[in-house]
């Protein structure tokens, strides 16, 4: 219990560490890249010199990239997530009102990828069958060959959801690992033994197969989420579906610091929290086998 | 014989007289149907409306919301390019051009039934002009420090006086939807056709007909015809195309030419082409003594000979054709010839002739060494034009440049970089030789493009932000821009920024390359669209629109 209490602990100290140190990096990054200092509106002949000025000195504060930082980090421990120069409006609003979103198109698109993985590693590993294994290697190898952003502009094109652009996307990342995993698991002397005694396949799965894989593929899904959410940005952008995805690019194009700050954060955490939840309970049920 | 045939020819008149008296008569029953349908109108917003606040409007979306739903004392009518009454049913103008009087139309509610007065102007003036705004619309209306005066005379009479002289004042509040000053919905309180009824971030805005709009038709139908308009976020022009072919959606605004033409062999009859639009594309130098380019080169750059040369030496009817599939026009000057009355009509787009633009750089010194051109003291003439990165019009208009200008020996660089990125180097670093870009002209009064033609400018592109100018030529486009921002003598006005065409034309800071048409695509289910080259091209007259059943 007390491992398991160190275990938690020290992912969540890494956890934090990992987003606090993300958090600059991003700032750092967008900070640095070209056209930070520049704004559109700018461009309106309309404005007058004065309020051209006002522009630029809206955007001083974050031309020091730690003051911004600690401020921003003061701010956000108080609820204030800033807010967006491109859009105007808070961040936080911004987040909450995309994130339900992003959350049912990576919930729905990470559930087709793993049952469309699991089932054909399943088939495979029970009907061991060369041509299958050969056409369900063509299928993945094509998928996992083609972009991100052409498997969104095709659903675009055949008016397909978002979702299913994301699984397609995952799918053969996670297929080829179940798929060998199960093939090893299946081919080993006890479950051989099992299948010559006439045990049903239902039982040889959930007594010796699952937990003996359950471990590995709880880490393969926590790296399917990080996946899932990389892909969320050309697909959301290229769907126009209005997700924290699309925010993250419209925020990139407009180096709108405050949100993308946000944004990284919020992906950092989503991946760590995955890879650690994945972590932490494949380490609970390694040691209930034990 | 002949009198048979005559006879036989006065009764098929009245025949034929009355099949097109039916006709006509079914037409109008027809029409007055399609009067009678309403219906939701279905477009796309290109990017999400930053604000929902009329005197804060800054980008396209927020626009296109404000004109839907904002009530403003006088119209621009987008067809006939006059200014007509709205709110106010007559106004006067001081002869110093500094005062506005309105008469306004009584017994008029906003959407929630607030009723509408003098007050609402007087407050909505008094927040336009609050100097911590800085709203381009608020902007237009400064031409002087010091405070505006609102005098209610009457619930329906109000006079507006300014520091300063404004041209064109009129014509500004096209632009300035009127606020409540008591309601407490505040701004979404409104007086437009339309109302804001709901908002999904990113996703659609729903607006609802005003149940309190003032206006209705010749037949006494109150106006709009429409229930509701359904804005949808989308920035991608593909999936806009995309879902206008599936009939998902009504108009497209702003049509890449492109598309217009895939659809043109489809189905034609949803494609409109109103001819050029206000809209222009422009190349310009460096001129900015500051910037860190070689001497040499801003010695060429500030001859306008030169400038002169590379105007000439562009085929300005390739790129029409090519670049545009004929959809854009050769441009002549600052102003298309779409702006009726601001244009110059005596300029002319300029020649395409390498031979004169060889003959002109001979003149200043430049000269031919085996098919390379180089200036007096033996450099060889290279420039690298930068342009935004994603626009593909603009990418191959840089293409064919380059080609057109291969031909005088003068070898260009296409540069393509991402919208901010160009931005910087414009306007802060100064670090470009020439640029590619368009100007997006909303404004039909020269006076929108103040900030652009005056030296001391952010926007004056090629050279901004002088102390005085630097050019006599420079001075004098100040002088008479100031000169037509002072006179409400419309035709003074006129001959000032005529001078200004003239100067800009002779001189190119700005080569002025092409007007590109307006191009909008309307389903046939929408009833009543008539597209136009001014802003916003399909749904300008939205409260007369009928969609009906596809």
């Amino acid at each position: 219990m007390n491992n398991l209490r160190w275990k938690i602990g020290g992912h969540a100290l890494a956890v934090v560490a990992t987003l606090l140190l993300g958090g600059l990096l991003s700032a750092t990054l967008v900070r640095l890249a070209p056209g930070f200092d520049a704004d559109e509106r700018e461009l309106d002949p309309h404005l007058n010199t004065q309020s051209v000025q006002a522009l630029r000195e809206a955007r001083r504060h974050e031309h020091n990239i730690f003051h911004f930082y600690l401020s921003y980090l003061n701010h956000s421990l108080h609820g204030d997530l800033g807010t967006s120069l491109a859009l105007g409006q808070p961040v936080r609003t911004l987040l909450g009102d995309r994130l339900p979103l992003t959350t049912r198109l990576l919930t729905t698109g990470l559930g087709l990828a793993w049952m469309l993985s699991l089932t054909l590693a399943l088939s495979a590993a029970w009907l061991r069958l060369s041509i299958f294994d050969v056409f369900t290697t063509v299928v993945s190898g094509t998928f996992l060959c083609i972009p991100a952003a052409v498997l969104a502009l095709l659903s675009v094109l055949w008016n397909l959801p978002g979702s299913l652009a994301i699984a397609l996307i995952v799918f053969p990342r996670t297929y080829r690992y179940a798929s060998n995993l199960l093939v090893k698991v299946y081919s080993r002397p006890h479950i051989l033994a099992a299948r010559a005694r006439g045990l049903g396949e239902a039982r040889i799965l959930f007594r010796h197969v699952v937990p003996v894989v359950t471990p590995q593929l709880l880490a393969v899904a926590g790296v399917s989420v990080s996946v899932a959410v990389g892909a969320a940005i050309p697909v959301e952008a290229l769907c126009g579906l209005p997700g924290v995805g699309q925010l993250a690019w419209q925020a990139a194009l407009a180096r709108d610091l405050p949100l993308l700050v946000n944004i990284t954060i919020l992906v950092t955490l989503v991946t760590l929290l995955a890879n650690s939840a994945a972590d932490v309970i494949g380490h609970v049920v390694q040691r209930r086998e034990i | 014989m002949k009198r048979k045939e005559r006879q036989s020819e006065m009764m098929v008149a009245p025949c034929w007289k009355a099949i097109a008296a039916a006709i006509i008569c079914l037409g109008s029953l027809l029409g007055c149907a399609t009067a009678q349908a309403s219906g939701e109108l279905k477009f796309c917003l290109r990017t999400e409306p930053k604000t929902f606040n009329p005197l804060k409007v800054e980008d396209e979306a927020s626009g296109t919301i404000r004109y839907l739903t904002g009530g403003v004392l006088v119209r621009v009518n987008r067809q006939s390019q006059e200014l007509e009454p709205e709110l106010a049913q007559t106004w006067k103008l001081s002869k110093d051009g500094r005062q506005i009087s309105f008469h306004l139309r009584s017994g008029l509610s906003f959407s929630d039934g607030t009723t509408f007065s003098a007050e609402d102007v007087a407050y909505t003036v008094q927040q336009l002009m609050d100097p911590a705004l800085h709203s381009p619309t608020g902007d237009a209306f400064r031409s002087g420090t010091g405070n505006v005066e609102t005098k209610i005379l009457s619930p329906t009479q109000i006079s507006i006086r300014f520091p300063a002289p404004v041209a064109g004042l009129d014509r500004l509040f096209d632009q300035v939807a009127i606020l409540s000053g008591h309601s407490p919905k505040k701004e979404m309180a409104v007086l437009g056709p339309f109302m804001v009824a709901d908002y999904k971030a990113g996703s659609t805005v729903l607006l609802k007909r005003n149940p309190n709009y003032w206006k209705s038709d010749e037949q006494g139908r109150k106006l709009p015809y429409l229930d509701s308009i359904r804005l949808d976020i989308q920035p991608n022009r593909d999936v806009e195309m995309l879902r206008f072919k599936r009939g998902e959606l009504d108009l497209i605004n702003s049509l890449d030419s492109e598309y217009f033409d895939k659809l043109a062999t489809t189905s034609p009859q949803l494609v409109h082409d109103a001819g050029a639009s206000l809209d222009s594309e422009q190349l310009w130098f460096n001129e900015v003594a500051k910037s860190p380019i070689p001497k040499y080169k801003k010695a060429w750059f500030h001859s306008a000979n030169f400038r002169r040369a590379i105007s000439e030496a562009i085929n300005r009817e390739d790129l029409s054709r090519v670049v545009f599939h004929g959809h854009a026009q050769p441009a002549a000057g600052p102003f298309s010839p779409a702006n009726k009355f601001w244009f110059n009509a005596k300029l002319k787009p300029q020649t395409y002739s390498p031979d004169g633009a060889l003959k002109a750089l001979q003149s200043d010194g430049f000269r031919m060494e085996n098919g390379t051109l180089k200036d007096k003291d033996g450099n060889e003439v290279v420039f690298s034009i930068i342009t935004n990165a994603g626009n593909k019009y603009r990418e191959r208009m840089a293409v064919l440049i380059q080609e057109d200008l291969q031909k005088i020996g003068i070898h260009v660089n296409v540069v393509t970089l991402d919208f901010p990125s160009l931005i910087e180097r414009m306007t802060q670093s100064f670090d470009y030789e020439a640029i590619l870009l368009g100007l997006t002209n909303v404004d039909l009064d020269p006076n929108g493009e103040m900030n652009v033609w005056l030296s001391s400018s952010e926007n004056h592109q090629w050279n901004p932000q002088q102390k005085t100018p630097e050019t006599s030529w420079e001075a004098e486009i100040d002088r008479q821009m100031r000169a037509q921002a002072s006179s409400s003598d419309l035709k003074k006005r006129k001959e000032a920024f005529d001078r200004v065409q003239e100067i800009v034309v002779d001189q190119e800071p700005f080569i002025f390359l092409i007007n590109k048409n307006a191009l909008s695509a309307v389903s046939t289910s929408v009833h009543g669209a008539a597209p136009v080259i001014l802003s916003p091209q399909t749904f300008w007259n939205a409260e007369r629109l009928a969609v009906s059943a596809k």
